[in-house]
């Protein structure tokens, strides 16, 4: 990591570990979703900015493992030791399933996910006796593992970050195996690849179940800061924020989602505040991106940099 | 007459209303590669629209072609302006035209409210007809099936029937064919998408009389009308007739036996297809 | 007889109405040195997508080395010793060289599947690539993204991938297309150079190249089989000047 980058890196440390100090609990809460939803966003992007699979499904994952630590808690008092794992393996089963879409390419391949995620949210919806229907299942604890409990928000927020500088960590070193540059092959040129040996329905099937579980992971961290899921969280406007999000921030990169999540939640929130038409804005917001910025802030960041120190090279 | 074949009717009136939306969706992609979002909020608006227009003036016959044109309008400038700008990039048509749906949900939250609103129908389409058997069943259901069957001859005959059928299905095929038949390939364009749009702010008062309109409804019915075109193949009108039959067949037996459980019962088909036949019945590789 | 290296039997490919191949036969010995021309629109690009399974063949069969491949789908062709280049350059241009080349070793083998190592982590395969390079005269540009390198060094490139996926069997599509005189030059060297355990089947359109590599030279039009021979058999036979030359 170059010199500008490492500092920036540890100024961002810093910062996020003093935040709940400095910030109080409402950005301490604030900050806490953009990790989780940015985790959502990255689990996105690992197929959109590596693979080049625009997936619109991801909100089941998440919201599936949330389902699964909320009733397996709620319902059946089992400790997070095992609800948070089955949370996740319920999640990555799911998305083994759908993996069938990649059986299809481009624009069939974004409305069968379309069309997976709406199952998962009527089911949500309407298997009420299960599910808890609209209502969904509330009361969900702080997390406990043996003898350690967290008992506050800033604690949870900890957590959250440490998670996600694991995933972030387990990301960076995906994308830079051999497999992930596989994937960003398949991107490029699928025919290529396969002319030189890939099998690349298995390449992205696999990439597509990795995905899968770490939106899961993003779902069971969810659940623990929400305190309570519903359908809304497996809704197709939660998948499409999660790509929009990959996308303002930067695709392709790994702190991309995490800004995007940033800008997209700060937006809303900030906005609220005022006006009630929240999705209108969020819809301004995708409507801009896509004739203006479909790099991302990253990616415009990166270009401004390219312009000033005079170099365009790689 | 038995609960199946009541339970038939009920699908196949779906049928009728997801033709609508899907014919035009399936076409717009098949001629001009554009996957349009939005359609879900097209209905809902065009529904509203012609709302208010019955309201105000009485006249069914008039919501449903002012319903129509109002969103020709509106879809033409969607696509002169917006839509246009991304080319043939997919990704950005989706995000693009989720957030036109977005902004139009919010717009018609503000006009009509959050409430459950129904398009008033003139008293002789509504009622009920009696069936064999003594059985009650809502007349209403029957017109939609009507016009779902008017509106798929008039676009079979128009586009296997005629020149510019003949047209806009070479062009499905090969544009490039079209563009060097010398034919204004843009007129093509828009005349197309004009349909498109007109068949959804239609299908929207029709659907609207019976299965009222609220925020939301807008993505609900766009879902089934991609399931539609999944099943059916893009840009296929067989496709869109056959998928549409399949699809609402299954909503109406899937909520009757398995009420709970009826997504799953969506799911089921659009799986099978992912198994054997991702194109679709009657697609073709893009 | 040695089996033959490749054997396409009976080969034919519809689209719609229109036969782009129209029942080819032919069987490349191993070690041989083919070429195949015809005119534009003769199916010469179609024939190899039959053959490396970029497509498949409506009827006939394919055979490598004795073994049916008509089925198999390119991977597992590639696998087996097919290698082939594009006509219409195929590379990977927001990757450097060095990494387009590294996904062409690792294609046929366990390696690729690896998901916690770091692809420079791996020196043998950044070795291989650098060699790989090397062979074609772009190893000073490793670490350039393919986008900024030019046409003809993303040909040298096109030929680079191809190789280093470990073929016995390589397929070239016109690799001199689109370069400049000094370039084909070039390129023609590369290719007189490659070791003879190597078979080569190569659609070329500069005759003076086409005829100057070939032991044998298959002449096509409108999809089927006008001739086979030798250099000077197909340079001096009136059929094929017809077709070929007189157009013009």
């Amino acid at each position: 990591m170059d010199r500008p980058r490492a500092v920036l890196a540890a100024v961002a440390l810093g910062a996020a570990l003093a935040l709940p100090f400095a910030g109080g609990p409402f950005w301490t809460g604030l900050v806490t979703q953009m990790y989780i939803f940015g985790l959502l966003a990255l689990s996105v992007d690992l197929l959109l900015g590596q693979a080049g699979l625009f997936s619109l499904t991801h909100a089941s994952f998440f919201a599936v493992s949330a389902y699964t630590v909320a009733i397996l808690q709620v319902r059946y008092g089992v400790p997070t030791m095992l609800a948070a794992p089955a949370g996740i393996l319920a999640g990555t089963l799911l998305a083994l399933v759908f993996g069938l879409a990649v059986r299809t390419r481009g624009v069939y391949f974004i409305l069968i996910t379309i069309a997976f995620g709406y199952v998962v949210w009527g089911v949500a919806h309407r298997w009420s006796s299960f599910t808890g229907g609209d209502n969904g299942v509330t009361n969900v604890p702080f997390p406990a593992l043996g003898g350690f409990a967290i008992t506050s928000h800033t604690q949870y927020y900890y957590v959250v970050l440490a998670a996600v500088i694991l995933c972030g960590l387990g990301y960076r070193l995906l994308i830079r195996s051999p497999f992930g540059l596989g994937l960003r092959g398949i991107k490029a040129s699928e025919t290529r690849m396969q002319s030189l040996g890939y099998r690349t329905s298995l390449h992205l099937y696999a990439a597509f179940a990795l995905s899968g579980a770490l939106a899961s992971f993003a779902g069971v961290l969810y659940v623990y800061y929400n305190k309570f899921v519903n359908p809304v969280a497996a809704s197709f406007p939660v998948s499409v924020e999660a790509a929009l999000m990959a996308i303002v921030g930067g695709t392709g990169t790994i702190v991309g989602p995490f800004i995007g999540a940033g800008v997209v939640l700060g937006l809303r929130n900030w906005v609220s505040s005022f006006v009630e038409m929240h999705h209108a804005i969020m819809g301004v917001v995708f409507i801009a991106t896509v004739l203006w910025a479909p790099q991302g802030l990253v990616g415009l960041a990166g270009r401004l940099r390219a312009r000033f120190s005079g170099k365009d090279h790689g | 007459m038995t609960s199946a074949i009541l339970q038939a009717i009920n699908g196949v009136s779906l049928a009728a209303l997801l033709f609508l939306l899907a014919s035009g969706f399936t076409l717009s992609f098949g001629l001009m590669r554009v996957v349009n979002m939005a359609h879900g909020a097209y209905y809902l608006l065009g529904g509203y629209i012609g709302l208010t227009i019955a309201e105000r003036t009485g006249s069914f016959a008039l919501a449903l072609a002012g319903g129509g044109a109002a969103i020709v309008v509106l879809g033409y400038l969607i696509d002169r302006f917006l839509i246009r700008r991304t080319g043939e990039n997919h990704l950005a048509q989706v995000l693009l035209t989720v957030g036109v749906a977005f902004v139009l949900g919010d717009v018609a939250l503000q006009f009509w409210g959050g409430d459950n609103l129904m398009v008033p129908a003139p008293p002789f389409l509504k009622g009920a007809v009696v069936l064999p058997g003594d059985i009650y069943y809502p007349k209403y259901r029957f017109v939609l099936i009507f016009l779902g069957v008017a509106v798929g001859a008039l676009l079979w005959l128009l586009y296997k029937k005629t020149q510019l059928g003949a047209v806009v299905r070479a062009g499905v095929d090969d544009r490039e064919q079209v563009n060097a038949t010398g034919i204004n390939v843009d007129r093509l364009f828009v005349m197309v998408s004009a349909l498109a749009s007109f068949l959804a702010g239609l299908a929207g008062v029709a659907g609207g009389a019976f299965l009222t309109l609220y925020p939301g409804a807008e993505w609900e019915i766009l879902v089934y009308a991609l399931v539609v075109v999944i099943v059916g193949g893009l840009g296929s009108l067989e496709g869109a007739m056959i998928g549409a039959l399949i699809v609402g067949l299954l909503d109406a037996y899937g909520r009757w036996l398995l009420p709970e459980f009826s997504y799953f019962v969506l799911f089921g088909p659009i799986a099978l297809l992912m198994l054997f036949r991702p194109r679709g019945l009657f697609g073709r590789e893009y | 007889m040695a089996e033959k290296a490749i054997e396409a039997d009976n080969v034919a490919k519809l689209f719609g109405g229109l036969a782009a191949v129209n029942g080819v036969s032919l069987a490349v010995a191993a070690g041989e040195r083919r070429v195949l021309i015809g005119p534009n629109g003769a199916g010469k690009t179609t024939l190899f997508h039959c053959i490396t399974g970029t497509l498949r063949p409506t009827s006939g069969r394919v055979a490598l080395f004795g073994r049916d491949v008509t089925h198999d789908p390119e991977h597992r062709r590639t696998a087996l010793g097919m290698g082939r280049t594009f006509q219409i350059t195929n590379v990977f241009p927001e990757l450097t060289l060095l990494e387009n080349l590294a996904l062409a070793i690792v294609g046929t083998d366990r390696r690729k599947w690896v998901m916690h190592r770091p692809v420079e982590a791996f020196g043998e395969v950044r070795r291989q690539a650098l060699a790989g390079l090397e062979a074609v005269g772009l190893a000073g540009r490793a670490d350039w993204l393919v986008k900024l390198v030019s046409y003809g060094e993303r040909r040298q490139l096109e030929l680079a991938l191809a190789l280093n996926t470990h073929p016995k069997v390589l397929f070239l599509d016109e690799p001199c297309a689109g370069l400049s005189p000094s370039e084909r030059q070039r390129i023609s060297k590369m290719i007189a150079a490659l070791p003879r355990d190597i078979t080569l089947v190569m659609i070329e359109h500069d005759m003076d190249v086409a005829l100057g590599l070939a032991d044998r030279v298959t002449v096509l039009h409108q999809g089927q089989v006008i001739l086979e021979g030798t250099p000077d058999e197909v340079r001096a036979n009136p059929e094929v000047r017809e077709v070929y030359f007189g157009h013009g």
